[in-house]
């Protein structure tokens, strides 16, 4: 169990020694980098990793008989993860998910240190010394929170409340529900029922297993699978429509979208926001073939009501591609990213 | 001997009647309820002679359109008669109302029957006493509020006639048949009630106490279908069936109420209604021990919050698994309303949602860990207590993660676009599914805990049923978080598959450690006297919690679930020409179900009030004791 624990404990004090030299820029922010297409196990497997090394830092200064009193131990677990969420991941998280999961976070020190009685005894026993003032500092203290506290709910009142010049918050709804139908170049399609015409089989019937079957590989990489390179010359069939595809995409779509399909093309940082990112899991791999087909010809202008505050430069394509252009560039951009499209059976 | 016989025997006959008398008014409107398909041939003949025929928007089949078509209304006081007030406000309070007291009088009498069978069946007579009293203390409770949703039952018919008079005539026109078998079912779940209740001393022994719980049964199934021909009529506004694109009747009511939606509506409110009595009676519980003078009164009713919160989560877990396939149906049904309601206009009050759902179950979690404190011998649990805070922790942060963020302009900006790397990934269904399962997994781990707190098991296999359980745990953990990463791989299809396997887990903890925990813990040694009513004020906040999370959710899901219809009164038939034709912002939203909420724990703190002033305290005999407790009280009746 020692063993066990004083293990713990070294990961715990070399987790946050590195992670607070890289938050300082003490030694290379980049040190442990979180690595693209694991990031969110990686995330957790980290959080795993700090709370077994507080564990064993607790456990560690307890048999030393320095005792980290319990009132801090949740105090400093919460701080840990505002600061983690804070510095540690990047991109940025926007305030309203970090203020959710601060909240959370707080919660969960509560329920740990009130979980039994004698737990709640210890954590609470500071506040209650505070309270009571029975000695000097505490009497001080007791006084300083009686003024810096409504000082601090004044001055969040007051910014709260003080007008600003930035842009407001804009609940944006990114994939608003489709239309029942869409017309396109003159004939309705039924979003529900409609099947892309090029993904097909060697017999040239509708297969989108065989498709699925010759995309790229997901995660790090997207490597192609053997015999199945559209840029092959003797690619026939679905491969050759992929490729056909591609030559859309690279002619029309990768300016803003990008040459990997991840939103970061060359003029893609004149919007807010910037082009969809189809290599992320919350996009095209969660919509059907239709929807993507609807989007692509219809455009920003082309979005419903649903789809408030229609934050979309996307050109109605419709105006320039065919439809066969259209279901090439949709079935293009599922083969590249490794996604296959929503069905509902 | 005779004279015993013959009271049998006239007990039976009259249950016989009394069933057979409920039934008559369905059996006497069956041949009317369907003059399309399975009327007589003549009727038929005759209709074709003045009714155009229609198809069924929904079954494709075709019938007679004798149903006049659904209004076109248009925005004036002859369709849409108002106050100087939003029309749609009113009848959202008084609905809510009906349905808070609706639900809560279905569930209580399910809660009675099971509490009335345990006693029935158990051997220990002092049990026995304590669960009957108990039994009828839950439905004294109901009794009262059962008036209460009759008159809310009345002021939403008002409403609806006074403000909506256009939508609720084309609604009863439909549902004619149906509403006056609701009616006479109405009727009859009174008189059940009524005699279940008045009854419970007469038939309190041998024989007739069998004919009692036969009673509530009945009791329940009326109850049941009531909710179910309730329902029929939401289902229907929500997905129109055995109607033609102009909404006339084609004459089978069968495919009026079975509509797309009705099967998985009907489990959803089950299930749903369950939990949340469960939770009501559990506050109400953890409201009488706060307010306890004596010693004896707090152990009384930390035991009922114990029963009530155990019963509301026994139905609190399946209730997930029953929302996912009502969605999946919404999904198969309509496209467009299913991307509304999760990825759309309606995603973020899907967010709120999933973090009331897991304020329910950390609030379970956090109840059964300060239970843990009433036993002794559970202490050696307690320490452990953290990692599951962390895991649950873990899966609820998960849970909650918006796939569309709010964010600033700003913050969408550093960013770099709407997706966020690592965010993106938590806010989709497969780790969802992940998270949710994790939790449930968990909190039935915690369950496992509290029922082996203070016991020693002695069977000689001990060893290996703990390495057994903890191994099945762990490999639990394992499948569930695999499926939800391997879900990212494979086509959505597959993936909504995978919550099958995930749920399969789930449920196989529940199914399999329980009892091999209950014949681990067989004969086992005790270290101590579960101790009731020596339990932390703070259980009892949770429980308060628990409850209000409970009511909170249902206006907030019934909100959702109406408010998906978009501009339309019944959907893609008969289109809302009112003013109030618009989605409410999150923010009104939340503030007129957090009034609801209000309105509704005031009133039946009042319904509590009621109850409490006919109670008698009855001396408690001294043999009537919760095993290895402390004495509980009883009340007289």
């Amino acid at each position: 169990m020692k063993a066990i624990m004083s293990l713990g404990a070294l990961i715990g004090v070399a987790g946050l020694l590195l992670l607070s030299g890289m938050i300082v820029g003490i030694i290379p922010s980049d040190t442990v980098r979180l690595i693209e297409g694991y990031m969110p196990v990686q995330v957790i497997a980290e959080l795993i990793l700090f709370v077994a090394g507080f564990t064993g830092i607790s456990y560690m200064m307890s048999s030393m008989g320095m005792a980290f009193p319990r009132f801090w131990q949740g105090i400093s677990c919460w701080a840990f993860v505002l600061l983690y969420l804070k510095f540690r991941v990047y991109p940025p998280i926007p305030f309203s998910v970090r203020a959710m999961y601060g909240t959370v976070s707080l919660v969960a020190v509560f329920m740990w240190v009130s979980a039994n009685e004698e737990d709640w005894q210890k954590f609470k026993q500071p506040i209650m010394n505070v309270l009571d003032a029975k000695t000097g500092g505490n009497r001080l203290l007791r006084y300083a929170y009686l003024i810096i506290l409504p000082i601090l709910i004044g001055g969040f009142s007051y910014n709260a409340m003080v007008p600003k010049s930035e842009e407001p918050i804009e609940l944006r709804t990114v994939h608003p529900a489709p239309p029942a139908s869409t017309k396109v170049h003159g004939k309705t399609y039924t979003l529900q029922t409609s099947q892309n015409p090029y993904r097909v089989n060697p017999e040239g019937k509708y297969d989108q297993e065989y498709s699925n079957a010759n995309i790229v590989e997901q995660g790090m990489g997207r490597l192609m699978k053997p015999n199945a390179n559209p840029w092959d010359k003797d690619a026939q069939g679905y491969l050759k429509y992929v490729r056909e595809g591609g030559e859309i995409f690279y002619q029309n779509c990768h300016f803003c979208h990008g040459d990997n399909l991840n939103g970061r093309g060359l003029h893609a940082f004149a919007f807010n926001p910037i082009p969809a990112n189809f290599t992320d899991p919350g996009t095209i791999a969660q919509l059907q073939e239709t929807f993507i087909f609807w989007r692509v010809s219809k455009g920003g202008i082309g979005l419903p009501n649903e789809g408030f505050p229609w934050a979309s430069v996307m050109p109605p394509w419709e105006q320039h591609l065919t439809v066969d252009e259209i279901w090439k560039v949709v079935m293009f951009e599922y083969w590249h990213t490794g996604y296959y499209p929503r069905t509902w059976d | 001997m005779g004279r015993v016989a013959g009271k049998k025997l006239f007990s039976i006959m009259a249950l016989v009647a009394m069933v057979g008398l409920l039934l008559l008014p369905i059996a006497v409107s069956l041949p009317s309820l369907a003059i399309g398909a399975d009327a007589p041939d003549a009727v038929k003949k005759e209709g074709e002679q003045k009714y155009e025929k229609g198809r069924d928007v929904y079954y494709k089949t075709e019938g007679l359109a004798i149903g006049a078509p659904a209004p076109k209304t248009v925005d004036g006081p002859k369709d849409y008669p108002r106050y100087n007030f939003e029309s749609r406000v009113l009848l959202w309070f008084a609905n809510q109302q009906h349905l808070y007291y609706g639900s809560f009088v279905l569930a209580v009498p399910i809660f009675c029957m099971v509490i009335e069978f345990m006693g029935v069946v158990t051997k220990d007579k002092a049990m026995a006493k304590r669960y009957d009293q108990l039994a009828y203390d839950f439905i004294k409770i109901s009794l009262t509020a059962y008036s209460l949703t009759a008159i809310l039952g009345g002021i939403l018919i008002f409403t609806f006639l006074t403000l909506y008079p256009a939508f609720f005539g084309y609604l009863s026109s439909i549902f004619r048949p149906v509403m006056h078998i609701y009616a006479l079912m109405f009727v009859a779940e009174s008189g059940t009630l009524y005699i279940y209740y008045y009854g419970w001393d007469k038939m309190r022994d041998g024989f007739l106490k069998w004919i009692h719980l036969s009673m509530s049964v009945i009791l329940n199934v009326i109850g049941t279908l009531l909710m179910f021909l309730a329902n029929s009529w939401i289902g229907f506004m929500m997905s129109p069936a055995g109607v033609d694109e102009q909404g006339r009747f084609l004459g089978n009511i069968w495919h009026v109420i079975h509509t797309a939606l009705w099967n998985p509506l009907n489990v959803h409110r089950i299930l749903g209604n369950m939990a949340f009595g469960g939770g009501v009676v559990a506050a109400y519980a953890a409201y009488k021990f706060l307010a306890s003078k004596t010693d004896e009164d707090r152990a009384h009713y930390d035991w009922m919050g114990y029963i009530a919160m155990a019963l509301g989560v026994a139905f609190l877990i399946p209730l997930p698994f029953a929302g996912y396939w009502l969605m999946r149906e919404v999904y198969a049904y309509r496209q467009q309303m299913g991307i509304t309601l999760m990825g759309g206009l309606l995603a973020w009050l899907f967010i709120i949602q999933a973090t009331m759902i897991g304020i329910l179950f950390l609030s379970t979690n956090y109840y059964l860990w300060q239970a843990l404190g009433r036993m002794r011998g559970a202490e050696k649990y307690q320490r452990y207590i953290k990692y599951l805070v962390f895991i649950l922790c873990c899966g609820y942060l998960v849970f909650i993660t918006p796939h569309t963020i709010v964010m600033t302009p700003a913050e969408l900006k550093a960013m770099g676009g709407q997706q966020h790397p690592v965010l993106g990934n938590y806010g989709v269904m497969s780790a969802k599914n992940g998270g949710i399962n994790v939790i449930i997994t968990t909190t039935i781990l915690s369950f496992v805990w509290y029922m082996r707190g203070n016991k020693v098991s002695t069977v000689s296999w001990s060893k290996f049923g703990n390495i057994f359980m903890g191994v099945f745990f762990a490999c639990a953990y394992v499948n569930i978080i695999w499926l939800a990463i391997y879900g990212y791989y494979i086509p959505a299809n597959v993936r909504v598959g995978l919550s099958v396997p995930q749920v399969a887990t789930t449920l196989s903890c529940l199914f399999f450690m329980f009892p091999l925990n209950s014949a681990m813990m067989k004969g086992a040694k005790q270290m101590g006297a579960i101790e009731w009513g020596k339990i932390s004020v703070r259980s009892q906040y949770a429980l308060i919690m628990l409850a209000t999370a409970f009511t909170w959710m249902m206006g907030l899901m019934g909100y959702i679930r109406s408010s998906v219809r978009l501009f339309w009164h019944v959907n893609e038939i008969m289109r809302d020409n009112s003013p109030w034709a618009y989605t409410h912002t999150v923010g009104f939203a939340a503030n007129m179900i957090s009034f609801n909420v209000l309105f509704f724990w005031v009133s039946i703190l009042f319904v509590f009030w009621l109850g409490s002033l006919g109670m008698k305290k009855a001396p408690v005999p001294a043999k009537a004791e919760v095993p290895g407790g402390a004495p509980q009280p009883a009340a007289g009746h």
